[in-house]
């Protein structure tokens, strides 16, 4: 009896499976999980009810269909497009791809930073001390993230099951659970991915970097798979491909399943065995411990503001970049089914001045503006990291008023904000003057500066929040964000009440280039952002420096 | 004469509900070092951030050498080095580098004098930050707060994850910073450490300054400890003023004495004493005292009378 007992206890020692560390990393995804899920739901409706709206008759989908069906250079980017004619086809064509890869960096960055991030700052000791082994919390890990992206499987698909019931849409239920099942699943295969290289790098961000290789790698073997160059089976190498393959809605198939699951499973094995083999805090590819110094840019602190910034300001500048350019490429096709269709008489309402490209880029740039706006955020929120890990007093006890070091943050960021604005208008006008010159090099680099300017207002909203109340800048920030993200998309089915429209700050931006820019309305934008700034450098003056 | 290195008046802080500082009034003259003490969240933190600027005060004010802590505090940080409690350093610099910006951001620094902390404290600067251990993240926060030789310094646990020998050597670094005359402000939890390099300390309870004074201020405060061995029974000498605590161990009585000891001394005159031993308390004995713990009776590192 006794013995019994104490064998028992032994061996429950030995490996707690209480599912404290899945509950514990459930709960700290999934809030994510739910805002991503309702963003992709309502990236469906939106997509599928404008294009009912827009195109009206089918002789204009089928041009559409004619423009894109042929055409290797845009299936290569997003795709092939298949029924493209058809509402559900289209819908799944233009929205695969953005959501595959939102989802696939929400899945990287929840993992890497519950894992590896926690590892960083030394929370996942105190999770760890005495429980459980790593191996376990690990795998326990795993599962609370899957919960996670179940939860945003079940949003997602309420919504599209919701809005395929809609005539124009018209989707069974079946086909709606398993669309929204495509579409979450590069988000789970990334979670994945995530652990693992949490595993190999030494930081997060380095564990973020490699995992954002690995993404940027599958979508580049798809690319090249549906180049037309008769490597089509290189679709089957990569997890992007696999997601592809399903074509949901128009011929759906359920054997990538077997690559998506087994790919998960393999790569969350692995990670789980890494983490039992691995010291606490090391890393297998561990970067180099010791390193020549470089003193450049480390003469004050608003160069090395500059120095830590360079990777992010490097990364958003090229990101901006290729989408710009991508953009601009594709634009001069999409353009050319549009210009002789009913779309110009709606656009001619607002005032547009006729070219189709021109339509398609101004429909286009609000990628461009989210961009700029997310990369807005992650300024604001470098500030605030650098006060909650305790490096800001280190520098605040030099010789350097607090003044100086925020207003120098605010310059780089503000700097940057334009920068990438630019960059983006620029890079747009690169890529369509590769087809044609049928845009004016002005009016690409006015759209470009036009997406600075929700972009500046959520930034100086941001600074505010963190003069005043520093824990709170991150909350406020990116809700005002996913706020105004929402509301755009909602909106733009149609069916809002205009005061509520007017709440999102993406609203106020004009469609440019399709129409130029609101200078009132893109200046009042700017303005409210640099004094809700300027108001938020005063009131940082004045408060306590806060930790975590 | 000149400005006392650290002034404060009626210098408090709450946090909500919570008063962290309450009604802190001190005066510390330049070339002091001063230990501050305390248990945890008794405020130490909190006064040091106040002197720094890094947070306001609810009440009161600060001067450091005559300037206000928050309306100068460029000037203030120009003749102060700070190291924090818990530091939060730039991982992807190396020891080295974080050095140089801190030197290059502060202003002021004696490069020979680094060079020879750096050795000093066994460090290897070419390591990033990221892979130090606590120890020696705690070193380059440590040398980068003595190597600007400043005219006060304001240290946060200071040893906290230092090994003996560096805690040896650090003790020597303030030693000769005393020398130099620089004022060294010392918040420890080790008490061996300002026992061994204060002038005088204070001592901090829930937000309020307790005691302050020099060691042996603060012992005659305090009672000494006292053991009396007899040739017969001892007796009852708890009619004693000032005696307190009393406790028989065979033929020996130990307890403490408060006050004067010559009625003592008139009254133990007849009986038959074989031995004596008094000693004053240590300061962890003082420590302990404050915070009403029991007291204990040390057994040894007695001094014979
Ligand atoms: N930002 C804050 N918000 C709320 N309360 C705080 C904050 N900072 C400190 N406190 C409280 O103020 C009190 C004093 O804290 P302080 O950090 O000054 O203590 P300490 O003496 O340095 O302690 P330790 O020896 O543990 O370092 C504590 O009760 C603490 O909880
Ligand atoms: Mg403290």
């Amino acid at each position: 009896m006794l013995q019994a007992e104490t064998v028992r206890s032994a061996k429950s020692d030995r490996s707690v499976w209480d599912f404290v560390i899945a509950r514990h990393m459930f709960r700290r995804s999934i809030s994510s999980g739910l805002l991503w899920g309702t963003v992709f739901g309502v990236f469906v409706a939106s997509s599928a009810f404008s294009y009912a709206s827009v195109y009206g008759t089918q002789a204009d989908k089928n041009k559409l269909a004619a423009a894109f069906g042929a055409n290797v250079s845009t299936s290569a980017l997003f795709g092939p497009g298949l029924k493209i004619n058809t509402v559900t086809g289209y819908t799944a064509f233009h929205i695969w791809l953005t959501i595959a890869i939102i989802g696939g960096v929400w899945g990287i960055s929840t993992s890497t930073k519950l894992l590896r991030g926690g590892e960083d700052s030394g929370a996942w000791e105190l999770l760890l001390a005495g429980r459980t082994t790593r191996r376990n919390a690990t795998a326990e890990s795993l599962l609370g993230f899957t919960g996670a992206v179940f939860a945003a499987w079940l949003v997602t698909a309420a919504i599209t099951v919701g809005s395929g019931r809609a005539p124009q849409f018209h989707v069974s239920a079946g086909s709606a659970l398993f669309f929204a099942l495509t579409l979450v699943s590069t988000a789970l295969m990334f979670m994945a991915v995530g652990a693992l290289t949490s595993q190999i790098g030494a930081s997060r961000r380095q564990a973020a970097t490699y995992a954002g290789w690995i993404l940027g790698a599958s979508y580049a073997i798809r690319m090249v798979a549906d180049s037309g160059t008769g490597l089509h089976w290189l679709i089957w190498v990569s997890p992007l491909g696999w997601v592809e393959e399903f074509k949901p809605l128009t011929y759906p198939d359920f054997l990538p399943l077997v690559p998506v699951l087994c790919f998960t499973v393999a790569v969350g094995g692995i990670s789980v065995v890494l983490a039992a083999r691995r010291d606490l805090g090391g890393a297998i590819l561990g970067d180099r411990s010791h390193a020549m110094a470089h003193f450049a840019l480390l003469e004050s602190t608003f160069r090395l503001a500059i120095r830590t910034l360079r990777p992010v300001l490097v990364t958003w500048g090229s990101a901006v970049t290729l989408t710009g350019l991508l953009l601009g490429y594709v634009a001069y096709t999409a353009g050319q089914t549009l210009s002789n269709s009913s779309l110009n008489g709606i656009y001619a309402k607002l005032g547009a001045s006729g070219a189709g490209v021109k339509v398609f880029l101004g429909v286009s740039f609000i990628v461009l503006a989210v961009m700029v706006a997310f990369a807005a955020l992650g300024q604001v929120a470098a500030i605030r990291l650098e006060e909650a890990e305790g490096r800001l007093e280190q520098l605040l006890s030099q010789p350097v008023t607090r003044t100086r070091w925020l207003a120098g943050r605010l310059g780089i960021a503000v700097a940057d904000l334009f920068a990438l604005g630019i960059l983006g208008g620029t890079a747009a006008w690169v890529g369509v003057a590769f087809e044609s010159n049928a845009v004016s090099f002005a009016s690409l680099f006015a759209a470009g500066l036009n997406v600075v300017a929700p972009a500046l207002c959520i930034f100086g909203a941001a600074i505010l929040t963190y003069g005043v109340l520093p824990r709170a800048t991150a909350v406020v920030g990116y809700g005002l964000f996913a706020w105004s993200l929402l509301v755009e998309f909602i909106g733009g089915i149609g069916a809002m009440n205009k005061w509520l429209f007017d709440t999102s700050l993406f609203h106020h931006m004009a469609v440019s280039p399709t129409v130029p820019p609101n200078v009132t309305s893109d200046l009042s934008m700017m303005a409210i952002g640099l004094i809700a700034a300027t108001i938020g450098c005063v009131a940082f003056s004045r408060r306590d420096i806060q930790g975590r | 004469m000149g400005d006392p290195a650290i002034l404060t008046a009626g210098l408090s802080k709450s946090y909500g509900p919570v008063r962290a500082l309450s009604d802190l009034s001190l005066e510390i003259q330049p070339g002091e070092v001063f230990g501050f003490l305390g248990p945890n969240g008794a405020g130490k933190t909190t006064t040091i951030r106040l002197l720094l600027g890094l947070i306001r005060p609810t009440a009161g004010r600060a001067a450091i050498f005559g300037l206000d802590c928050h309306r100068q505090v460029v000037a203030v940080h120009a003749r102060v080095s700070y190291l924090p409690g818990d530091a939060g350093l730039w991982p992807s610099l190396t020891g080295e580098e974080t050095l140089h910006l801190l030197g290059k951001v502060h202003g002021r620094v004696d490069l020979v004098y680094r060079d020879q902390l750096v050795k000093r404290f066994n460090l290897d600067v070419s390591q990033k930050v990221r892979t130090y251990s606590k120890g020696n993240r705690q070193k380059v926060v440590l040398v980068a707060s003595l190597m600007s030789r400043p005219d006060l310094m304001i240290l946060d646990e200071p040893t906290n994850g230092l090994d003996p020998i560096m805690e040896h050597e650090f003790r020597g670094c303030i030693q000769e910073a005393k020398e130099r005359g620089q004022t060294v402000f010392l918040s420890s939890h080790i008490l061996s450490e300002v026992e061994a390099l204060c002038d005088r300390m204070g001592i901090l309870r829930e937000g309020h300054l307790i005691e302050i004074g020099t060691l042996s201020q603060m012992r005659h405060l305090s009672a000494l400890t006292i053991e009396v061995t007899f040739e017969d029974e001892p007796p009852d000498l708890s009619g004693l003023s000032g005696v307190s605590l009393s406790r028989v161990e065979g033929h020996k009585l130990i307890f403490h004495l408060s006050g004067s000891v010559k009625e003592l001394l008139e009254l133990l005159g007849r009986y038959n004493v074989t031995g004596i031993i008094s000693r004053e308390p240590s300061l962890e004995e003082l420590f302990l005292s404050l915070y009403g713990e029991s007291e204990p009776v040390g057994e040894d590192e007695g001094v014979a009378s």
